[in-house]
């Protein structure tokens, strides 16, 4: 049982799209996720940032998921960045030899920097 | 098979054997089932394939990706005439490479072939290795079955007949990577080897004792298989370290079952609270024990059975620093320990266990074989038999 159900908002800042899982994601729910990718990938834009902060786990749907989402962004020469991601979950991306093709940074504010955005 | 990767695949058949399970319905169940699998080879195209029963064509039951690829171009004979549920590369067929699959895997149950699961390359472009290959055969199998279940000319009891095949095959699994992963952790350690495989046998037989459920059992035997996990993050140096232990290096290892924790809290057993009881192995009834220093009320009997199961089998085998003790002199450890260590309820149970084993009561023994010889054993069952009875008798008096 999933102690909560899963869940995605978002907000745009500039040209980013933050993107915030919330809960497990490791069931269809987490489709979601990546509708949420794929509608501002059709706006144009090509830099998603996904916070990890409120999700818990990751399991083999998930990683499923997240290639999906990396694959649409790769086709508009777009970039992803994740954050706040447990140490656990970065070895494991690690471990699959997937950390190559991601960008991985502590908090938001680090990849929005490195995407060249300031808030405010 | 490196290690994170092992546990990983445990992982995923976790996972497939919960979509398996699951009271979703067939299209939903299959979709989520295809991308386990996607997820679990890094494929982001597969799909799975069914047998049209009317004639030799295929249908999609579930897909991503391979959107030009028409089902009517797929050469059946060639993915019949291999092996059953054996994953191969696909070389010869023109459609299936013009769309990308670079993976068949024919599904059959018995002497029916029932459909494929279709994989394309592998996200980080990586070729399919042969531990690739030997999950994805077991995964195949599983998916057949589910996929045949669901056909509505099978009678029932041949689906339950399947159905019980396919529990009893995801067991066999569970256990067989489990214990592959076990060896590996004990390996680490020189003087450990076989520590978790003997205190995972050591727990179960004493929750059977106290009238676990089978599957209540089975979930201790798992928790003790792993509840050393955690060991894999400290140093080879440390662990086989002859000289006593400073400060600093105790706390170091004392990290082990918290970390051990984090790793199994990441992966759905089908058996409850695995992961908690693999937390407090180191806890002790006078709330001494870590990482919680939680005391006899809190901590579950799970943990109670398993920190006792760990001390034991410790008491009883040889390490870096010291030798190891016979069954006697362990037992009068043991029992000094009662109440502040160990819970004298456990302690009963463990004692009347190894005992009947003694007796020869018990058809498969599960402590004794793993015992050194060097014991009278006629002077431990009347050890025991004293032991037995002052227990029992302390709780009747409550
Ligand atoms: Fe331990
Ligand atoms: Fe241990």
């Amino acid at each position: 049982m999933n102690p909560s159900p899963f869940q995605v908002t978002s907000r745009l800042v500039k040209d980013v799209a933050v993107v915030y899982p919330q809960g497990y994601l490791n069931n269809l729910a987490g489709e979601g996720l990546v509708s949420e990718c794929s509608r501002y990938a059709r706006t144009g834009i090509k830099k998603v940032v996904v916070n990890f902060g409120k999700t818990d786990l990751i399991n083999s749907i998930g990683i499923s998921l997240l290639l999906h989402v990396m694959e649409e962004l790769q086709a508009v020469e777009g970039t992803l960045c994740f954050t706040d991601m447990s140490k656990v979950q970065v070895d494991i991306f690690e471990m699959l030899g997937l950390s190559k093709f991601f960008l991985f940074f502590p908090d938001e504010d680090r990849a929005l920097q490195f995407l060249n955005v300031r808030e405010r | 098979m490196e290690l994170g990767k092992a546990l990983f695949n445990i992982a995923a058949l976790a996972d497939l054997g919960e979509e398996i399970t699951s009271e979703k319905n067939f299209q939903e169940k299959l979709h989520s089932l295809l991308h386990v699998v996607l997820g679990t080879f890094l494929a982001s195209r597969g799909a799975v394939t069914c047998q049209d029963r009317s004639g030799d064509t295929m249908a999609f039951v579930a897909r991503r990706g391979f959107d030009d690829l028409s089902p009517a171009a797929i050469d059946l004979g060639r993915i019949r005439s291999a092996g059953k549920n054996e994953p191969f590369l696909n070389a010869d067929d023109a459609a299936l490479a013009a769309a990308g699959v670079e993976v068949v895997t024919p599904l059959w149950v018995r002497d029916e072939f029932i459909g494929t699961i279709l994989l394309g390359r592998k996200f980080t472009a990586e070729p399919y290795s042969r531990e690739d290959f030997e999950l994805l055969r077991v995964i195949s199998h599983q998916v057949a079955i589910t996929l045949n279940n669901h056909a509505l000319f099978l009678n029932l009891s041949e689906q339950l007949n399947d159905n019980r095949k396919l529990y009893e095959e995801m067991r066999r699994i569970y256990h067989d990577t489990l214990q592959a992963f076990a060896a590996a952790i004990d390996a680490k350690d020189m003087y450990t080897r076989h520590h978790s495989q003997r205190v995972a046998r050591y727990a179960s037989a004493i929750a059977r004792e106290l009238g676990w459920s089978d599957h209540d059992i089975e979930g201790i035997y798992v928790a003790g298989f792993l509840h050393d996990v955690g060991k894999l993050v400290i140093s080879n140096e440390l662990l086989n370290k002859k000289t006593p232990f400073t400060e600093e290096e105790k706390a170091e290892i004392r990290r082990h079952s918290l970390v051990s924790y984090k790793i199994i809290s990441q992966i759905k057993f089908p058996w409850k609270d695995v992961e908690k009881i693999i937390k407090h192995h180191h806890e002790r009834l006078d709330g001494t024990g870590y990482p919680d220093a939680l005391s006899r009320d809190d901590l579950s009997e799970g943990a109670k059975i398993l920190t006792l199961a760990d001390s034991f089998d410790a008491m009883t085998s040889e390490r870096a620093y010291r030798r190891k003790m016979d069954l006697r002199s362990a037992l009068i450890e043991m029992n000094s320990c009662l109440n502040l260590q160990f819970d004298d309820k456990i302690m009963l149970a463990f004692c009347r266990v190894l005992d009947k084993e003694i007796k020869g009561e018990l058809p498969e023994p599960d402590i004794l074989p793993h015992l050194g010889r060097e014991s009278d054993l006629t002077v431990i069952s009347a050890m025991l038999e004293g032991l037995i009875e002052e227990l029992s008798g302390q709780k009747d008096g409550g």
